[in-house]
């Protein structure tokens, strides 16, 4: 699995602080620190960044002077995204556009334009689409554009939109079965999911579980990467295909069998009482793990 | 040749059989493992149809319709005459005291007399099984409800609202002292999922009643259809051993705020009705309903489903 390590995103106070301050070593140390745990991309969310779009350009820069790693220029704001496409030196991922008119009409061409790879999710001017059918139906639409535009399939990564567990159960389960037919659907597109935010909602010491699940989930389902949190080292592990005994349990229970989570030791019990909450069979609360 | 057979689909889980009250008049809900009115086929059974609660209060309510003060004259007057009155008139399947004067924002009414109260009502109600609820105050409901737990004990009351907030002190107020407990989650079925795991740890499930609130019609009553629904889903469909309480609706206080109830008591009665019915239909157990005329034809409405 492709990681794109989320870390430096605006969200985070320290982050934004930095930002803010122009402080070079502290963003520097976080990258450097991502790629050590061994992340493929660097994720650079600076938000809608309205006031100061050219605040990518020198988070790029910064960031470029000690990891030499490919990064995601992560805004809804186009004249960001440009910015920090004009001083990257390897080929970057525009993070993200949609099928919203807007997107394509600014966001796309600068896919074109650059010769960047970008994500494209399934948002549309209607909102998010409700069940894998309609994700279908929206990412068609907007990758057609795109093609039209010039950016092949193998430029593109796909976002199905990954909801809270929390909020919408049922969109969990859509989106893993969206992701098992979209090869059938956009041969050769790469695909991508903001995971973490499966688990938004969700008590904090409790999150990593819920993500590290969802990540073996999608990748069975033939996901390409994730945006997660670099510094969970049983995530990076679990990526890199480490634990293969724990990825097997999770495979049974996609596949519908019955395994009782209390006749495991602890960890394998989590993740598989995990992995049943996401596949839709156990209705979620935050105590599934109690039960 | 073989005699065919239509197909029966069986589900997974079951709702637990509450009782509540004591004696005679004790009642049973939930215990079902089909959904509602469907106890004509061969897939399950439907032992208990949904039992009908009439809403009193533990002071003389102001603005309420004429047709209401008017069936029990001056009986309104005097909570204790009232619950007498009502269980005369009407002989309903529960009586649902709703102490709204113990609240720190109305009369404030301390735990103390609140429990002599629903004492003495209890005493006049011919051994009608009760539900008590408080306002909903996590610091103040907590006290009232084990004063009145306590001076009833043994009773089986049903006592409410436990929140997620002071579930702890009113389950084991209503364990200690033989009541059940009505589990409130704010339309929320993982948050009452995430509740009815807490409270069950204190109390066994066949002390539990689900309260995920019940909007009326007008003010989102298919949004609160779709979540009792859900919940016996999760429950009967699913197998969800934390959701296979009965469930209670609990609406005729939104109903008689509403416009219409307030300007025609005639629509008032029709929106309460109408209401009932819907909840009904969605697996609630438990209906609660303030108007008697309303008692009376969501109890014949009832009676006609029974097979």
């Amino acid at each position: 699995m492709v990681i794109i390590g989320e870390n430096i995103h605006i969200l985070s106070k320290a982050v934004s602080d930095a930002i803010n301050n122009r402080d070079k070593a502290f963003i520097q140390e976080l990258a450097k620190k991502q790629a050590e745990a061994g992340v493929d991309y660097i994720d650079l969310n600076i938000g809608p960044a309205r006031k100061n779009p050219d605040v990518m350009a020198w988070l790029v820069e910064v960031v470029q002077e000690v990891v030499d790693l490919p990064l995601s220029l992560d805004s809804t704001n186009p004249k960001a995204v440009e910015e920090g496409l004009k001083v990257a030196k390897r080929r970057a991922l525009i993070n993200s556009a949609s099928g919203k008119s807007e997107s394509k009409e600014q966001m796309m061409p600068l896919a074109v334009k650059y010769d960047a790879e970008i994500i494209i999710s399934v948002l549309n001017d209607q909102g998010i689409p409700a069940d894998a059918e309609a994700r279908a139906e929206s990412i068609l639409d907007a990758v057609s554009y795109a093609n039209e535009l010039g950016i092949e399939n193998e430029r593109i990564w796909v976002d199905p939109i990954i909801m809270p567990v929390s909020v919408d159960q049922k969109a969990v389960r859509e989106a893993l079965e969206f992701m098992k037919m979209l090869q059938d659907l956009l041969p050769g597109v790469k695909s991508t999911v903001g995971l973490s935010n499966v688990s938004n909602g969700t008590p904090k010491e409790l999150r990593g579980i819920l993500n590290r699940t969802y990540m073996v989930m999608l990748e069975l389902c033939g996901c390409y990467s994730a945006i997660a949190d670099a510094f969970d080292e049983e995530l990076m592990a679990l990526a890199r295909g480490q634990m293969p005994e724990i990825k097997d349990l999770i495979r049974r229970v996609m596949e519908g069998e019955d395994i009782d989570p209390n006749g495991l030791p602890p960890k394998e019990r989590d993740y598989v009482k995990t992995a049943k909450v996401l596949w839709g069979d156990v209705l979620y609360s935050h105590t599934w793990l109690e039960l | 040749m073989a005699e065919w057979k239509p197909p029966v689909e069986a589900y997974k889980g079951r709702i637990v059989e509450v009782t509540i009250g004591r004696g005679p008049r004790a009642v049973k809900v939930g215990g079902e493992n089909v959904f509602a009115f469907n106890q004509g086929f061969d897939e399950g059974q439907w032992p208990n149809p949904p039992r009908v609660a009439i809403e009193l209060w533990d002071t003389e309510p102001k603005g309420w319709a004429k047709g209401i003060l008017d069936f029990y004259g001056d009986a309104v007057k005097d909570p204790i005459a009232w619950a007498k009155k009502a269980s005369e008139e009407l002989k309903p399947d529960l009586i649902f005291l709703y102490l709204i004067s113990t609240d720190p924002n109305e009369e404030d009414r301390s735990p103390e007399k609140a429990k002599d109260l629903v004492r003495a009502a209890y005493e006049a109600a011919n051994g009608v099984p009760f539900i008590v609820y408080c306002p909903g105050n996590e610091a103040k409901d907590p006290e009232v409800l084990k004063a009145v737990a306590e001076a009833l004990k043994g009773e089986n009351l049903l006592l409410g609202p436990a929140l997620k907030e002071d579930y702890e002190p009113i389950a084991q107020a209503a364990k200690e002292y033989e009541h059940c407990v009505s589990a409130q989650a704010p339309m929320d079925i993982n948050l009452q999922k995430e509740l009815d795991v807490k409270i069950s740890r204190i109390i066994p499930r066949e002390r539990i009643v689900l309260d995920p609130l019940a909007p009326c019609v007008g003010v989102g009553l298919e949004y609160g259809f779709s979540i009792f629904e859900r919940q016996k889903h999760a429950a009967i469909s699913f197998g969800d051993e934390m959701m296979q309480m009965p469930m209670i609706a609990n609406f005729s206080l939104e109903v008689w705020k509403t416009k219409e109830a307030k300007e025609n008591e005639k629509m008032g009665i029709m929106w309460e009705e109408m209401t009932a019915m819907t909840y009904a239909l969605a697996g609630a157990n438990i209906l609660v309903i303030r108007h008697p005329l309303t008692y009376r034809k969501v109890k014949e409405l009832l009676d006609k489903c029974k097979m």
